[in-house]
């Protein structure tokens, strides 16, 4: 009797033991790939700017700029100083995360300090989501890019879920002309930034997404490797807040 | 001498024993229930949980579902009912009892799996050809009305274009009752494009176009998924479409930029 209640137990320690190791095993699991998403750095949370009259009525106004660069070296200290462990890798910064107003009109200016090669599809080369279709390329106003004039896309979009507004947002960023970049390559120095301005609308609060649709990481997954494909370089979140 | 006794028992006596032992008659109870468990989940509750039906090949795909869990639910309930007898009735202590006589093989056993096995999948080949064989002659006769859709996947959203009116959009809008002819690709590595509701699941290869057919007949939301994990952001890669009368899709084909066919 005594031996059936001694192995019983035993039984009882090996099954709550597995279970224990499971939990652990899936929290561990779970707190690698959020740990993975999170590069530390602060989002850059958009700027209040009064409220405007739109074709939608008066509403909040907001504004954010990014900048694209060729590499996390010249990034002006995106990842870090020496540019963090991939100094090599094409980057936007100061930051991926974006912290957006809900309902409201968000203006976003974008410095783009790369070349280009070859889009893999003409649909992002075409400006989507804006207010008018159109984006602001150094004064002057565009609604879409040939294949080969891109040098990197902001592309927002969300799952399609009922309990938020969908946002879907392309905006192709013209590229650096061959010789600026042929000068950057020789002595590293930055040219005059290509600079896009593009407005949208917002929705509700909501989570969304933005990654970039042009082809520029490594030969890897059709050129989608490398900084394609690691959180805070070519991709990032986008948060819709109810107040900023 | 009584010759009688010599004999071997019969496959009707070794039967009747046979049904007769309580570890059979339990086991047989136990496989018995949770065959209806799983008929019940199969009819009633499983198909709750399925994406809204919005066209024949979504009906198709979920009656083979039922079907197919209804038929296989006899397999799980004898395999599970001799499991849960087993482990119900397990051993317990530190002296394990004596190996039971060693069974090369039992003849109608075999014979009698061999050919369920095979009936069962007679049944889902049969029943695969014949839906395949209606569903490519359906598509035949409404290829001359159907509207066509280039789906382009890269990581990691999708983008549709309507080469017959000009424009291309992120959205899957289509319009009721009409005939529609994916034609699907991929620019950069594999995805697989899943809309849900229409019932039509397919891959998205580079360098190739693999053509899948559907008639959307019910109006309302879609939903269009990747079903191939493809980096980064697959779980994102997800986009929204509307089946819709034929005059709000051809105004949505004008506020889109393109022509009306």
């Amino acid at each position: 009797m005594q031996a059936v209640a001694k192995g019983s137990s035993k039984v009882l320690l090996s099954a709550t033991l597995s279970v224990l190791l499971g939990v652990g095993v899936v929290a561990g699991v779970g707190y690698t790939l959020n740990k993975a998403s999170d590069d530390g750095r602060a989002p850059v949370i958009a700027t209040m700017a009064g409220n405007i009259d739109t074709p939608k009525g008066n509403m909040p106004h907001a504004i954010a700029t990014l900048s694209v660069y060729a590499d996390a070296e010249s990034s002006g200290g995106a990842h870090g100083p020496d540019g963090g462990s991939h100094p090599g890798y094409v980057t936007y910064g100061p930051s991926n995360d974006l912290v957006l107003p809900a309902h409201s009109l968000v203006t976003i200016t974008i410095n783009g300090y790369d070349g280009g090669e070859t889009l893999n599809t003409p649909f992002f080369g075409k400006v989507i989501g804006t207010v008018d279709g159109s984006m602001d390329v150094d004064g002057k106003k565009i609604t879409s890019l040939g294949m080969t004039e891109v040098q990197h896309t902001f592309t927002i979009h969300s799952l399609p879920t009922s309990s938020q507004d969908p946002l879907f947002v392309n905006i192709p960023l013209s590229k650096q002309p061959d010789d600026a970049m042929e000068k950057f390559d020789a002595d590293g120095t930055l040219p005059a930034p290509v600079v896009t301005t593009f407005s949208f609308y917002t929705g509700g609060v909501g989570e969304y997404v933005w990654n970039c649709e042009f082809p520029c990481g490594d030969g890897t997954y059709a050129k989608f490797g490398a900084a394609m494909s690691k959180y805070g370089y070519m991709s990032g979140k986008v948060s819709v807040v109810e107040h900023i | 001498m009584n010759t009688s006794n010599s004999l071997p028992p019969s496959l009707g006596d070794r039967a009747r024993t046979f049904i007769k032992r309580h570890d059979v008659r339990m086991s047989f109870l136990y496989s018995s229930v949770i065959t209806l468990v799983f008929v019940f989940l199969g009819l009633w509750f499983y198909p709750k949980f399925m994406p809204e039906v919005m066209s024949e090949q979504m009906q198709n795909g979920k009656e083979v579902i039922v079907y197919f869990t209804v038929i296989s639910a006899p397999v799980a309930g004898l395999v599970l009912g001799i499991a849960l007898y087993t482990f119900l009735n397990r051993h317990k202590g530190d002296t394990p009892p004596p190996d039971g006589p060693a069974i090369r093989t039992n003849n109608p056993v075999v014979l009698v799996w061999t050919i369920v096995s095979s009936l069962f999948c007679l049944v889902a080949i049969v029943w695969g050809l014949v839906e395949m064989n209606v569903s490519s002659s359906e598509a035949a006769d409404k290829a001359p009305n159907a509207i066509v859709v280039e789906v382009t996947g890269s990581q990691w959203v999708w983008n549709f274009n309507y080469p017959d009116y000009g424009f291309s959009s992120d959205k899957l809008n289509l319009p009721i009752d009409r005939p529609v002819v994916f034609r699907i690709t991929s620019v950069d590595v594999n995805h697989s494009f899943w809309p849900v509701q229409l019932g039509v699941k397919v891959d998205a290869n580079r360098h190739a176009i693999t053509t899948a057919r559907t008639t959307p007949n019910v109006l309302g939301s879609i939903d269009i998924k990747c079903a191939e994990l493809c980096g980064l952001y697959h779980a994102y890669m997800e986009s929204e479409g509307e089946i819709m009368t034929a005059s709000d899709f051809n105004s949505w084909v004008t506020a889109e930029g393109g022509h009306t066919a």
